[in-house]
């Protein structure tokens, strides 16, 4: 030690210093620069909270003036349908054109529709131990394809599954358990529901080895009943999907 | 005195420099790291007021220090216990002690220059 001293203190002690304050210059700025990357981050993560808010009040925005829309769109269509009426009034060989407009509108869901008419619910057969395949009793897409078909072929004027309106571009997918009307799930039992004349509706789906004795043999529970007021909103924009 | 002040600049060059990413639960390490090294360095400065400093005691104590608070934040960690609190408490009050003594060296230089 006291040799060393002697020969050159100041510079070794100077080295070891300049040593120990690099470490120590090397752990602030380090440590420095970690925290500020950190509060970086925090405030990258609010900006991002600040611009979800931003996009979230614009979609709301738009969801408004579409409803807005739909409502002018209703209002303009009566409009429309008033200046028919007034025609058929005035000139009698419009009439059957007017007549089949309206029942247009009632296909392609423009119009809400209300009247007389029949329910029809299709239920899965009891569970039987015995038949390996479930398929043979639940519910099929088929069959409520053949129920609507039938409907249709008898003059219903407006349809809906479960409470949701077909129009013309309806579709009817079969997932598993349950079927997707026009992009919205359902699960069994399935009511159908149809406006029209229901003498005539209750009659054709029960024909002899008509759709009811079809779908039984399938061992589906159906129920027909008569209806004296079915009511069906029209269908929005939200509804096609 | 330029080769310890071109020491720290270097230093925070290289650590503002470094890209490296630690992960979140080791930064506890590197506070308890900074703590060990302000405490030695101003150990260190009470010893040469004190006249007590001596080299090895300071550089050995210095990177020891650092090495002890980061093994006993380690092991904290991996046993559930916040044990490098115990680092923090420790050098904490060294830390302020040794910078008391620091200010009395001082005050007492101070006041004997102004009575001669």
């Amino acid at each position: 030690m006291k040799k060393t001293k002697l020969l050159k203190v100041p510079s070794r002690g100077l080295i070891t210093i300049s040593m120990v304050s690099l470490v120590l210059g090397f752990i602030l700025a380090y440590s420095y620069s970690i925290s500020s990357d950190d509060t970086d981050e925090n405030a990258s993560d609010v900006s991002g909270f600040q611009q979800q808010e931003k996009y979230r009040e614009k979609l709301v925005e738009q969801k408004e003036r579409n409803k807005e829309l739909t409502e002018e769109i209703i209002v303009k269509q009566q409009k429309v349908r008033d200046y028919e009426q007034s025609f058929v009034e005035s000139e009698e060989s419009v009439e059957e054109l007017v007549e089949e407009a309206e029942l247009l509108r009632l296909l392609i869901g423009d119009i809400p529709s209300q009247g007389k008419g029949i329910t029809v619910s299709l239920e899965d057969g009891a569970y039987n131990p015995s038949q390996e395949n479930p398929n043979d009793y639940i519910v099929h897409e088929s069959h409520v394809f053949k129920v609507i078909n039938e409907l249709k072929i008898s003059g219903a004027e407006a349809i809906s599954i479960n409470g949701q309106r077909l129009h013309a571009n309806s579709y009817i997918r079969c997932t598993g358990p349950v079927i997707v009307v026009d992009g919205k799930t359902f699960p069994a039992p399935f009511t159908i529901e149809a406006v029209g004349d229901p003498k005539v509706l209750f009659a054709s789906v029960n024909l002899g080895g008509g759709v009811v004795d079809q779908l039984t043999s399938d061992n589906i529970v159906v129920t027909v009943g008569e209806k004296d007021l079915i009511t069906m909103p029209a269908l929005r924009d939200d509804d096609y999907s | 005195m330029w080769l310890p002040l071109l020491g720290l600049i270097l230093g925070i060059s290289l650590g503002l420099l470094t890209e490296m990413q630690v992960p979140e639960i080791y930064e506890s390490y590197l506070s308890i790291a900074v703590l060990a090294a302000l405490d030695t360095l101003f150990g260190g400065i009470r010893a040469h007021l004190q006249h007590v400093y001596d080299d090895k005691v300071f550089v050995s104590g210095f990177f020891f220090n650092i090495a002890l608070a980061a093994a006993l934040a380690f092991l904290g960690v991996h046993l559930g216990i916040d044990l490098y609190l115990a680092a923090i408490f420790a050098f904490g009050v060294r830390l302020f002690q040794n910078i008391a003594v620091i200010r009395r060296i001082m005050l007492t230089k101070w006041s004997e220059r102004k009575k001669q």
